[in-house]
């Protein structure tokens, strides 16, 4: 049985497919992450595995439980760390964990030890009395994944999570998302960060508007692009006229220019700079900046859509 | 369980709010403040009322063909010593005028009643040279005006069944004398029974004292006032309450926490209901704050425990249901302000909260019907005025009624919205 399983899974708001026949399913103990820029279709997508929003049709199961026909059940083995913090700013950081623990039907005793030990795993013992108001963002955003861990789900759903904090709270939500994988939670894991989608996952899912575009491990993913390097420039000129003398060049797949910066798809950059700098300046152009990148998930991206992952 | 853990937090958070501890209890004890101290600080209020000390010479007799068995003097003398004002008035009989003056120069009583003898016969003959002589100790007000108020209500009683008298004789309805005699005790029984009924605290006394001109008010009727004003401001924020506490659910929709419970292993309809236990428990906490710091900051008297809870429940269930059920229209917190500003204010004046103290036209009071509100006051006032629990049972059934109409409505419009 797979942990999670979404089949055909639909949902539009008016005109607007938001998720057009999605599927995606992660193995138990499997961390799956869902990768698309802003507005793909992620965080509705979770929605309707978390109960919130009735699918226009398709279905999805966590542990084996339909999220539409037995929603208790699929609910009780489900954890959801929402994009938003959805915490209570006036209540301390242990107020909110208990209050959450009591809505997971944990009381007493149980529910006081696994508070506790929730403050461990999120690294805020010391600050438990202490207000989420006057927390920090980073911190909000461990107390955040903290409150859908209480009840120890067979399955976490974390929409990105690390979106606009320090790097150092950032490093301490990864680790607790690789820590909590390795005691056998299933994470289904939303980023628009190609590098945590790359650290973090066993499987990826690239979605773009409404659809998953690319599905399989990294590996898989790279191939995709056939080990194709990544070359973004910046001219001294805003004229296109070198664009075609590059196209035809030997090793180059794909040339695209936006904001300023030429970027280009090539087989080996050792082989095709010299090229590019030759025939700039054979026609007078001057390259002001280079920048290599070899093969990774935002090329994949760029290869399957035309457009970068980051806008 | 979860229903009560729900609630519990909403409470808890409302009273970590300055601006919720504010508007729900500071705002209205300090406008009853700002109340008191206009009217004198509650000198010599009702509850710190001294008790009188009365004196009285009862010379009154009849003469053998007098219409009454006994003289009017005994039934003057009677309402002084009666139990139901034994709580604050202590009444000692003086066998003459002389040592009863002797008694008020020493401050023994406060005030003397001297019913001279004949005082039956002169009566009812219409000759007003025989009069009763209320004598006092001139530092005293209220005392001697309460006294003269309870002998003159004696009085008109006897002079109402002297006129029903009059009347049954004129008509020949009524022969025997025997007849006239009895005719004449039952209808002063009865009439000292209603007087005593007003009597039964000092503040009502007074009230009844003053009520046909308003140049000789005192202390007591203030304090009335004060209860009067109180219970309007009460009664406004508890409205003020109920929808504010109401106003949780669509922070927490905008703050996320209401998904966040979405997501979790509860039914929504239970999730909904804690929502409204709170607003339930926060008007209850609120109204028990407010009758009890009134009454111990201020002097308030509200009267009797049971008509207290029973208006104040009355204002509980009214409150929380025109509170969710005027939320349950709103989409944001945003849009909540004026509701909560205009819509209650507009309500609150069209009760009457705000002239609860003054004799309103009856069209305004008419309208008042029209507002929850007004029934809330309705009942206070009938709680103040010492109305016994038989009395307010029809405004207590209106506001059930009210409550639980304007709680059903408002109940379905969030299902729809949010199950
Ligand atoms: N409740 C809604 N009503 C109307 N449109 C919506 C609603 N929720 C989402 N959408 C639209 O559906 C599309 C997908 O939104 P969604 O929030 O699922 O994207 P996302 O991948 O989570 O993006 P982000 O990275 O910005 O969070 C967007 O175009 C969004 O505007
Ligand atoms: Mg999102």
């Amino acid at each position: 049985m797979n942990a999670i399983e979404v089949k055909n899974l639909k949902k539009s708001f008016g005109d607007l497919q938001a998720v057009d026949s999605v599927n995606f399913a992660a193995a138990q103990g499997e961390i799956l992450s869902l990768l698309g820029p802003n507005g793909a279709g992620k965080s509705t997508a979770i929605s309707m595995l978390a109960g919130l929003l009735v699918p226009d049709g398709g279905s999805a199961t966590l542990m084996g439980h339909s999220v539409t026909a037995d929603p208790q059940a699929a609910k009780a083995s489900l954890g959801v760390v929402p994009q938003d913090i959805a915490l209570y700013p006036d209540l301390s950081a242990r107020e909110n964990l208990v209050f959450w623990g009591k809505m997971y039907g944990l009381r007493g005793a149980a529910l006081n030890q696994r508070v506790d030990k929730v403050l461990e795993i999120i690294g805020l013992s010391e600050r438990q009395k202490d207000r989420i108001g006057k927390f920090s963002g980073g911190m909000k955003r461990r107390v955040n994944i903290g409150a859908a861990l209480l009840h120890k789900p067979d399955v976490v759903i974390m929409d990105e999570p690390t979106v606009g904090i320090d790097p150092q709270s950032r490093r301490h939500i990864l680790d607790n998302v690789k820590a909590l994988n390795k005691q056998g939670m299933t994470v289904l894991y939303t980023t628009h960060y190609m590098e945590e989608a790359a650290e973090l996952s066993d499987h990826i899912a690239i979605m773009d508007q409404g659809k998953v575009i690319a599905f399989g491990t990294h590996a898989e993913l790279i191939k995709l692009v056939g080990e194709q390097t990544r070359i973004d420039l910046t001219l001294n000129t805003e004229s296109t006229v070198i664009f075609d003398a590059w196209r035809n060049t030997q090793g180059v797949s794909r040339i695209d220019a936006e904001n300023g910066t030429v970027t280009l798809l090539v087989d080996d950059s050792n082989l095709v700079l010299p090229r590019l700098f030759e025939a700039a300046a054979q026609a007078n152009v001057r390259i002001t900046s280079v920048d290599i990148q070899e093969p990774n998930l935002e090329s994949v991206f760029l290869h399957l859509t035309g457009r970068a992952l980051r806008d | 369980m979860t229903i009560l853990d729900i609630a519990l937090k909403d409470l808890l958070r409302s009273f970590r709010s300055a601006f919720a501890v504010g508007m729900m209890i500071i705002a209205p004890l300090f406008l009853v403040g700002l109340i008191y101290l206009s009217i004198g600080g509650g000198a010599d209020s009702a509850s710190s009322l001294p008790g009188i000390n009365v004196g009285v010479v009862n010379a009154d007799t009849i003469s053998a063909n007098s219409p009454l068995e006994h003289p009017l003097g005994d039934n003057i003398r009677s309402i002084f010593f009666d139990e139901s004002v034994a709580s604050w008035i202590t009444a000692n009989d003086y066998a003459d005028e002389t040592s009863a003056r002797a008694a008020l120069d020493t401050q023994e009583i406060g005030v003397a009643v001297i019913i001279p003898s004949a005082f039956s016969d002169s009566f009812f003959a219409g000759d007003d040279a025989v009069q009763i002589l209320i004598i006092s100790d001139p530092t005293l007000t209220f005392a001697p005006q309460i006294t003269e108020n309870m002998v003159r209500a004696v009085l008109d009683g006897a002079a109402g069944g002297g006129i029903a008298i009059q009347a049954l004789i004129e008509r020949q309805d009524v022969v025997d004398p025997a007849q006239l005699s009895f005719a004449l005790e039952t209808y002063s029984a009865w009439f000292i029974n209603f007087q005593r009924d007003l009597f039964h605290n000092p503040a009502e006394a007074a009230l009844v004292m003053v009520a046909p001109s308003a140049d000789n008010e005192t202390e007591a009727p203030l304090q009335k006032m004060l209860g009067l004003m109180t219970a309007g401001q009460m009664v406004f924020f508890a409205f003020f309450t109920g929808a504010y506490s109401m106003m949780s659910i669509l922070r927490e929709n905008e703050e996320g926490t209401l998904a966040r419970m979405f997501t979790m292993p509860i039914q929504r309809t239970s999730i909904l209901a804690g929502k409204f236990l709170a607003v339930f428990l926060s008007v209850l906490v609120q109204g028990i704050v407010l009758v009890v710091a009134s009454h111990y900051a201020f002097g308030v008297n509200w009267g009797a425990p049971l008509p207290v809870l029973l208006a104040l429940l009355g204002q509980v269930i009214a409150a929380t249901g025109l509170g969710i059920f005027l939320i349950s229209f709103v989409k944001t917190t945003q849009q909540a302000g004026p509701v909560l500003g205009g819509g209650l204010t507009a309500l609150g004046m069209l009760g009457g909260l705000f002239t609860a103290n003054i004799a309103m036209p009856e069209a305004f009071t008419m309208m008042a019907n029209f507002t929850p509100q007004g029934w809330v006051i309705k009942t206070w006032k009938l709680v103040l005025a010492g109305q016994p629990l038989a009395e307010l049972w029809y405004p207590f059934a209106v506001m059930l009624l009210v409550g639980v109409l304007m709680f059903a409505f408002g109940a379905r419009n969030f299902g729809k919205r949010f199950v």
